[in-house]
């Protein structure tokens, strides 16, 4: 079992700031099946987090927790200090985290535009700094800004996922949880997210990636989980993860 | 059949049919709503118009208020009894088979219709305006003022909800609920606010469309299930998933309807009802103009 809390590395610029978002002992089950067992986790603001482990290891479970669509049968969960066990999803976007889920679920009935003002729907700073945002996020996707007023639903994957994206940013959260950020996209899409993620990444944004490519997501992320079977088995800075023996040859095959 | 070649014949009957659809159009507009959006089948829609009729008619009769000018004072009142049975009722049952909501809104539609009959009686009411027998004649066709009034706030209540949906933060949550629940969750929307909301605001249009029905038509406490199988083929002709659909739906459902019955006898008008539904169902089965998601 990893050893908590996790190590600050040289890339965590405020290791003395208070956690933005604090696990301890999180259990979840779908029904009588539990999926997640004694979750510890903990990230400081403006670090990017990578959460990886192979399919079915719980991942998805774990960010649908984060964000109240999954109650959690013990265990708690604090957004800046903040008790959010047991909230509806609707508080942890009030307290600042955003979830991309998997699949991007955009509301492909609705334009690009109407979706990504959807992601700025709980916000409450008013209409001239979400238009600023509005404009950040074009100026990191070009392309969604020539598909503004077509439908979300006759995208390309990889279009759908920059909309999803942006929509995710529409919403200026503390942090920003995205799930299978590569999942089904080709190699030209996935280094073009990967270099939209480093921009976000450079304007301060506190991230919680899950991935597929274990070796991406940790070369992207300052620290990293290692979630296997519902345990996290391993935690602690990319670089340290990355020159792990037991990781390199569990999930890197090397 | 003679009449059929008379040349004011078919004028008539399309004004007349197109009068009744405009009706028709706020009958489904409600109806279509829920349908699309909280995958209910809401079979007490139809209790609901009488509600609206009936609360067109008592205000009048209390006040002398333009029944017209009732329309917002009913359409209120209902969406408040919408909401409330919403939030108090169906809330609980929401995520359960759609089964399950059609037995439960069936329920509601029964206990509100007898509790109708018992206060009301059966008796044939019916709201006239002092201007309810002028019309206004275009060459040997006749237009009477209150189903064009009808027929133009109709048109007028479609335009704003359309409005509504698109235009406003609300509509946008509506409309994104019912795309994807977990997507509008993650974007901060009150889910069971917003279910009563929608369920409140069909009710409110099943309100606005029985003032229309009280002045232009009679009624009793029994219209109610007549109403909701018209809703429904309605949604089935224009098709699910937008506004224009019902516009088009219903109108077109009232020139079927209003012709169907003149030149079959008006003996058959519940009859062309089903046919329509049955040869739609069997031949195009997503309506007209349907939608996979509501637009």
């Amino acid at each position: 079992m990893m050893a908590s809390p996790p190590t600050p590395t040289t890339t965590d610029t405020r290791r003395d700031a208070p956690p933005l978002l604090e696990v301890r002992g999180l259990n979840v089950a779908y029904g009588d099946v539990q999926v997640l067992w004694d979750v510890d986790l903990v990230i400081y603001p403006g670090e990017t987090v990578a959460l990886v482990g192979s399919n079915g290891a719980g991942k998805s479970t774990l960010l649908n927790a984060l964000s109240g669509l999954m109650n959690p049968l013990s265990g708690s969960i604090r957004v800046n200090g903040a008790d959010l066990t047991h909230q509806p999803s609707r508080r942890f976007v009030h307290a600042g985290i955003c979830h991309v889920p998997q699949g991007r679920r955009l509301f492909v009935g609705m334009t690009v535009r109407e979706n990504l003002m959807m992601g700025a729907f709980s916000r409450t700073d008013g209409a001239a700094a979400i238009r600023q945002d509005f404009a950040q996020v074009l100026a990191l996707f070009p392309r969604v800004e020539e598909r503004l007023n077509q439908l979300a639903g006759k995208l390309s994957g990889g279009e759908q996922q920059m909309v999803a994206i942006g929509r995710g940013l529409m919403a200026r959260p503390h942090l920003l949880m995205i799930d299978e950020l590569s999942l089904g996209l080709s190699p030209i899409m996935v280094d073009t997210i990967f270099d939209v993620i480093k921009t976000v990444q450079a304007q301060g944004r506190t991230m919680l990636i899950v991935e597929q490519d274990i070796q991406a997501a940790l070369e992207q992320a300052s620290r990293g989980y290692v979630l296997d079977t519902g345990h996290i088995t391993h935690g602690g800075a990319s670089a340290d993860l990355l020159a792990s023996d037991a990781i390199r040859t569990a999930y890197l095959g090397i | 059949m003679d009449f059929l070649l008379h040349p004011s014949f078919w004028p008539q009957q399309i004004v007349n049919g197109l009068l009744i659809g405009g009706v028709y159009v706020l009958v489904a507009l409600g109806f279509s709503i829920v349908w699309g959006i909280l995958n209910i089948v809401n079979l007490a829609h139809g209790a609901f118009i009488m509600l609206g009729a009936f609360i067109t008619f008592f205000i009048w009769d209390a006040t002398n208020l333009d029944p017209f000018l009732v329309l917002p004072i009913a359409a209120a009142i209902l969406f408040v009894i919408g909401y409330a049975t919403q939030a108090g009722i169906i809330n609980f049952v929401v995520r359960a088979p759609l089964l399950v909501t059609l037995l439960l809104t069936f329920g509601i539609e029964i206990f509100v219709t007898n509790l109708a009959l018992y206060k009301w009686k059966a008796d044939i009411r019916s709201v006239s305006p002092s201007y309810a027998g002028q019309s206004i004649e275009l060459g040997s066709t006749i237009i009477p003022i209150t189903k064009l009034g009808a027929l133009g706030l109709a048109c007028a209540i479609t335009g704003l909800l359309a409005l509504f949906m698109t235009r406003t933060k609300i509509g946008a949550s509506i409309r994104a609920m019912g795309m994807d629940l977990t997507a509008a969750r993650l974007m901060g929307v009150n889910i069971p606010r917003t279910y009563a909301l929608t369920f409140g605001l069909g009710a409110a249009l099943a309100a606005a469309a029985g003032t229309l029905i009280s002045a232009t038509q009679p009624f009793d406490p029994s219209i109610g299930s007549s109403y909701t199988i018209r809703a429904f083929v309605i949604c089935v002709l224009g098709g699910l998933g937008s506004i224009p659909a019902v516009l088009v739906g219903g109108l077109l459902f009232g020139l079927i309807e209003t012709i169907g019955s003149v030149v079959l006898g008006a003996g058959y008008k519940d009859a062309i009802t089903f046919l329509v539904l049955v040869l739609l169902l069997v031949f195009r089965p997503n309506g007209l103009m349907g939608k996979e998601y509501y637009r």
